[in-house]
């Protein structure tokens, strides 16, 4: 059963990237609007309205990718095999990444309780970057509510993880570890981190965005390909460094001063 | 001069995009000179030290993504400043 992917099944990978690019990009630039509007193409639209709410299609997306990632894990979970295939393989590999990511950052002897937040952090930004790509759909980082949202889940699980490992008392000393004039800054700190996760996550997206709609409105016709392959670069990139700032976030609160 | 008669609106508007453009240069330019400090000392660690090059090349991402906030804070402040600038309401008159 040692199989051993060929050279022709990457191609085949990258071929379908490159189609499913030009694809988008062929409906993306022929929506037949007389005046393309850049703002437009970036801004989420609303689906439905319940009440005085608006649901946008960030919601609507991040829900079906959601679910669509629930149900695919439990999938791949419910049927685990001891010589992993190709899914399982692929999957094993990134999990590893993470957990090798967190024995470096965090240095914590059980690295096993910060797997879940980091990973699924990591595999939401990840794929909230990608769907994008895929023609028709919006990807929701692009709309600043998104990343705010996962940096306050990053603000809210540091004291989380700190407490469990430390205590409470210990987690609460290490703000006036030198001395108490520390105190101010340290929150200080821990706001200003939450807003640059957000704005970082937010800006990178954004820009790769306005970027490929600015390409679709000069030259529709295959120019921006390149910029969108350009962006899965950018997008897994930006799912690596949130995961790795959550790490040291979490590795300062959990580390013993020294 | 009948300073009060100018299209005070349309100055403005002329006056945010002249802005944006050598203020999005600038704030690109500074951190990207960072980075290239960053990249450039995490080079010559790896190459002096191979074997301790993972755990170099997670410190060299993680300054690179810190100086990479300050070009996306220049951004989003262009950014709000052409799209949706705060102070625009206090200058057009809604007739």
């Amino acid at each position: 059963m040692h199989r051993i992917y060929s050279p022709l099944t990457l191609v085949l990978l990258i071929a379908l990237v490159i189609g499913l690019a030009i694809v988008s990009n062929l409906l993306g630039g022929s929506a037949g609007e007389t005046e393309p509007n850049v703002a437009k193409e970036i801004s989420p639209y609303v689906v439905f309205t319940v009440g005085p709410l608006e649901v946008t299609s960030t919601i609507t997306h991040t829900w079906a990718m959601m679910f669509l990632l629930g149900v695919g894990a439990y999938l791949i979970g419910r049927n685990l095999q001891l010589r992993p295939a190709l899914v399982q393989n692929m999957l094993e590999w990134i999990v590893e990444a993470i957990e090798k990511l967190i024995r470096e950052m965090v240095e914590f002897e059980d690295t096993a309780i910060f797997l879940p937040i980091v990973g699924t952090l990591a595999f939401f930004v990840g794929s909230a970057n990608l769907i994008g790509l895929l023609p028709g759909l919006k990807s929701p980082t692009p709309d600043i509510n998104t990343p705010l949202a996962m940096a306050v889940v990053v603000f809210f699980s540091v004291p989380y993880f700190g407490i469990r490992t430390r205590g409470l008392g210990g987690y609460l000393k290490h703000y006036v570890e030198p001395i108490f004039l520390m105190l101010p800054i340290e929150i200080a700190s821990e706001i200003a981190r939450t807003l640059s996760l957000t704005f970082r996550l937010f800006g990178n997206i954004m820009g790769e965005e306005i970027i490929i709609s600015v390409l679709f409105v000069v030259m529709p016709l295959f120019v921006p390909v390149p910029m969108m392959l350009f962006s899965i670069f950018t997008g897994l990139l930006q799912a690596y460094i949130f995961a790795l700032l959550t790490c040291v976030y979490i590795g300062g609160a959990v580390r013993a001063h020294r | 001069m009948d300073w009060n008669n100018l299209p005070w609106d349309k100055i403005f508007v002329v006056l945010t995009v002249l802005i944006s453009g050598p203020g999005i240069i600038v704030g690109v330019m500074v951190p990207a000179i960072g980075q290239t400090i960053v990249a450039a000392a995490g080079l010559k660690a790896i190459s002096r030290q191979p074997e301790a090059g993972d755990r170099i090349n997670s410190i060299v991402l993680l300054s690179l993504a810190m100086l990479e906030s300050l070009a996306i804070y220049v951004l989003a402040i262009i950014l709000i400043l052409i799209f949706a600038d705060p102070m625009l309401k206090y200058i057009v008159r809604v007739e």
